[in-house]
């Protein structure tokens, strides 16, 4: 929700603090605010109201409301505490068809104004909030909108046609197959006529039964207004928050209007919202109320809740005096209607549905007094209930296979074909859920084999332990897979492999103590771990953690490395690290790794083999750039009196 | 050429870790399925269906034709904590590390396939102070350093008063040192969760908190995109 500061001083007045301030505080007792910009000369905080506030503020006057709670002061001028009247006119019939999906719905009626531009400070402010000016009564529908939270929508009641000297509306479900036309989206010039389903809540026109809009999400056409229109039909209701949520979830339309329907705000607040409107409509376009019109047909509920100064002090583990809870529950507007010594029974306001259960409140003490108040416990040692069996067995299996070099993957739970298919994918490659680890080790081998040597290894082993997923009659299930993959040859499969892969799975078998029944085929065993886990012994503890090295990642290069052998003689006596020195220093930056492979002594001679790595963390290497550097190398290695080879 | 000795994955040498740091003051590591039931992923947990709050979790479904009940790549190791009191009377004290789903875009810091780690625990007059005190212990521990927690308001679903949790790395060498960082959300378990599971919320209290451990790795170990955990590649793997 975008805020402007400016609008809130007209709740707060002059004891509105800074946007520096309003931030810290929204920030450590409210909400978490996004960021501040100016936009059309105002500062526009944009808070991040939690879904449990959604109801009273997604709206400046609930904000207001907030900080004044929380900076315990009292609104300068409240909307909502001032009393609602305005005389009832019988020029406009509503019937509700079905209360709990509208139980309430107002009408009010305007005659007499002038459609022109709205005055440039509220033009500003709508700017301010990212909205287009359109004329004075649309921009004022949306402006009450953000300063109580309380959609609204004009109508022209010249082009409403009426019955019986009334303008008829209707409030009803969809029938299967009705379609109803609604006002072109952003950026298209054409409107969308929309097929129902019979879940949507429509407002109709009732002489005729006729669809005009989804209620609750957006308007159509019908009695637009235009720049001759003089007299208007302004309506403001309610709607069961969940009809209104799923249709514009289902028709992906998400409009100011449905964010704050699907949230609930106050049965109580359309009264509120018609009195200001009509007052601003009457300044900006003239013109004169004949009535309000109030449909009320299952009034809202009072929330009455008891909270004991126990259970807040039991949850928050503050040490709060019946008194102080007292206090801080009274700055959010609540009443206290009843007190005894350990507790007190009180109503909420009556815009703050979230308000409900004791926990409710005892949140709001925990805010408004401070959470940095709260003081840590620190945990104490205690023993262990419970061994869990996968993860003692599971660090078991990891430690031999790491001893026997296979490195640890864990790769992706998606895949492009198999038989559990999910109904909303994130890519058409990803619409299945794994029923084997085997395709991706396979997958791993074949990526990972040609970073053999810049890894400084001499063949690819890995092995993944993981949940797979498979189909039963009746459901989806899944286990713990183990999978081990082995490839020492760049062109794929060799023989060579499965014998590296058994004794993987003989070592892991050997830590169980016990058989694991493996699928192998081309270098790729598998096996499943939940049914062996199954029968293994409960062990008393965990086996310690060897110690954990320092770890600092950087980044890899994406580019291809580039490998050089180089063979030299030299002296007996001059160690393999010495040499190593030489060549890292000669060759330079791009020299990402060296390893010595091959060593030998002859008549006093030693010789030494490396394989040098080079790789750029900006660009893919060619000959024409390393024959140079092999040159240098080369020649530091004479130059130390050293025979290349 | 030697074969030299391969590589833990950074998640699973960090879930070990974390069990160890938790292990020590008592909190039993729990696991559940990571295909799950709408009833457990989100039901239990006070998410009722056509609620905004559903939003806060973008979740993929199983097709109806292949379950009995709706049923989800589960959305966070949450449920775990609902199977778990189900079946043990307090008190309770778990640590459920977990891969979990989100259906969204992903980038450097979102995969749609992560690691959360959630701790729960529930006992007779459990309030936030223990909260504050358990991760202060355990971010102290896992990023060798002592660490600062403080909560900001928040809200889940599944817990009442919930909180957001920063934390601050005092006395360490660390980049992190000396700055607030978002880590995670949390709070005291929702009293119809407690109830949903027939644990009487007028006798017990309990915290509950989660964090992805994906995001762990990237402050401890300064991973630059979280998607590489799930590729499979060595040239990641084999610097841990």
């Amino acid at each position: 929700m975008k805020v402007i500061h400016s609008w809130l001083k007209d709740y707060l007045g002059e004891s509105l603090p800074d946007v520096n301030k309003v931030e810290e505080l929204l920030t450590f007792h409210a909400f978490e605010v996004d960021g501040i910009e100016e936009v059309a000369g105002e500062s526009v905080i944009d808070v991040d109201v939690l879904p449990n506030r959604s109801s009273d503020c997604l709206s400046m006057r609930g904000i207001a409301r907030e900080l004044a709670t929380i900076t315990d002061t009292a609104l300068a001028r409240d909307p909502l505490a001032e009393l609602v009247s305005l005389s009832p006119t019988d020029k406009v019939s509503i019937q509700i068809a079905d209360s709990a999906a509208c139980p309430r719905f107002t009408a009010s009626v305007i005659t007499g104004v002038t459609i022109k531009e709205s005055p440039e400070w509220l033009q500003k402010r709508l700017r301010a909030m990212g909205q287009r000016p359109i004329n004075n009564i649309v921009d004022a529908t949306n402006y009450v909108m953000y300063s109580l939270g309380q959609p609204m929508h004009a109508y022209d009641a010249d082009l409403f046609p009426q019955m019986n000297g009334q303008w008829q509306i209707g409030i009803r479900f969809a029938v299967v197959g009705e379609t109803v036309s609604l006002l072109a989206e952003g950026g298209k010039t054409e409107d969308r006529i929309i097929e129902l389903t019979g879940t949507e809540l429509l407002i109709v026109e009732g002489s005729t039964d006729s669809p005009v809009g989804l209620a609750g999400v957006k308007g159509g056409r019908f009695a637009e207004l235009h720049s001759g229109t003089k007299n208007i039909i302004i309506e403001a209701a309610h709607f069961d928050p969940q009809v209104i949520r799923k249709t514009a979830r289902r028709l992906g339309i998400l409009t100011d209007a449905s964010k704050r329907f699907e949230n609930e705000p106050s049965r109580e607040l359309p009264p509120y919202a018609q009195r200001d409107i009509i007052k601003l409509i009457t300044e900006i376009a003239g013109g004169e109320c004949v009535g309000l019109v109030d449909e009320y047909l299952v009034k809202q509920k009072e929330n009455i809740t008891n909270v004991s100064r126990i259970n807040v002090n039991r949850l928050l583990g503050l040490n709060l005096s019946l008194a102080e809870v007292k206090k801080i529950i009274l700055r959010t507007g609540a009443e206290v209607i009843e007190e005894d010594s350990d507790s007190i029974t009180v109503r909420s306001p009556w815009e703050r549905s979230d308000l409900v259960i004791e926990e409710d409140y005892i949140e709001e003490v925990g805010r408004i007094y401070g959470l940095h108040n709260i003081v840590s416990v620190m945990p104490e040692a205690q023993s262990l209930a419970e061994i869990n069996v996968k993860q003692y067995y599971t660090e078991r299996i990891r430690r031999v296979l790491l001893e026997q070099g296979f490195s640890e993957v864990m790769t992706s739970s998606f895949q492009k074909k198999g038989t559990i298919q999910l109904q909303n994918a994130l890519a058409s490659d990803k619409s299945y859920v794994r029923e084997s680890l085997r395709k991706n080790i396979t997958a791993v081998l074949d990526a990972n084999f040609i970073h053999t040597d810049l890894l400084g290894i001499p063949d690819i082993r890995v092995f993944e332990i993981g949940t797979v997923f498979i189909k039963t009659e009746t459901s989806v299930s899944e286990y713990i897979a183990i999978s081990l993959g082995v490839r020492t040859k760049g062109n794929g499969y060799s023989p060579k492999d499965d014998v590296i892969i058994k004794n993987g799975c003989t070592a892991v078998e050997k830590i169980l103590g016990a058989e694991v029944v493996w699928q192998t085929e081309k270098g790729v065993a598998e096996g499943n771990l939940d049914v062996v886990l199954k029968t293994l012994p409960v062990p008393d503890a965990y086996d310690a953690l060897p110690a954990l090295s320092q770890v600092s990642y950087k980044a890899f290069s994406l580019y291809p490395a580039i490998a050089r052998d180089i063979a030299l003689w030299v002296d007996d006596g001059v160690v393999a690290e010495v040499v190593a020195e030489t060549l890292v220093a000669a060759a330079g930056p791009l020299l990402v790794r060296h390893t010595l492979f091959d060593t030998f002594t002859k008549d006093a001679r030693t010789s030494y083999a490396f394989r040098l790595i080079f790789q750029s963390t900006e660009r893919t290497l060619t000959d024409i750039e390393i024959n140079p550097i092999m040159e240098t190398v080369y020649q530091a290695v004479t130059a130390k009196g050293w025979e290349g080879r | 050429m030697q074969t030299p000795q391969g590589h833990q994955h950074p998640l699973t040498s960090m879930i070990s870790e974390i069990n160890a740091i938790f292990a020590e003051i008592g909190f039993v590591f729990a696991e559940g399925p990571e295909a799950e039931t709408e009833h457990y992923n989100f039901n239990m947990l006070n998410v009722p269906k056509d609620h905004p709050s559903r939003d806060m979790q973008d979740t993929f479904w199983f097709k109806d034709k292949d379950v009995s009940e709706p049923m989800v790549l589960r959305t966070q190791t949450s449920p775990v904590q609902v199977r778990y009191m189900e079946k043990h009377e307090p008190p309770i004290k778990i640590i459920i590390p977990g891969k979990v789903f989100r259906n969204e875009s992903t980038d450097a810091t979102h995969e749609a396939q992560f690691y959360q780690l959630e701790g729960l625990c529930i006992d007779k007059g459990i309030h936030l102070g223990h909260l504050k005190g358990t991760l202060e212990y355990f971010f102290s521990k896992f990023f060798s350093g002592k660490t600062e927690v403080r909560f900001r308001p928040s809200f889940f679903p599944f817990v009442e008063p919930g909180v957001e949790i920063d934390m601050k790395l005092l006395e360490s060498d660390s980049k992190l040192a000396g700055k607030w960082i978002e880590v995670m959300g949390a709070g005291m378990v929702h009293p119809n969760v407690l109830k949903g599971c027939n644990i009487d919320p007028a006798i017990y209290s309990g915290f509950a908190f989660g964090i992805g451990i994906d995001r762990l790795g990237v402050m401890k170990y300064g991973i630059e995109d979280v998607r590489d955990s799930y590729t499979g590649d060595l040239r990641f793997v084999n610097q841990f």
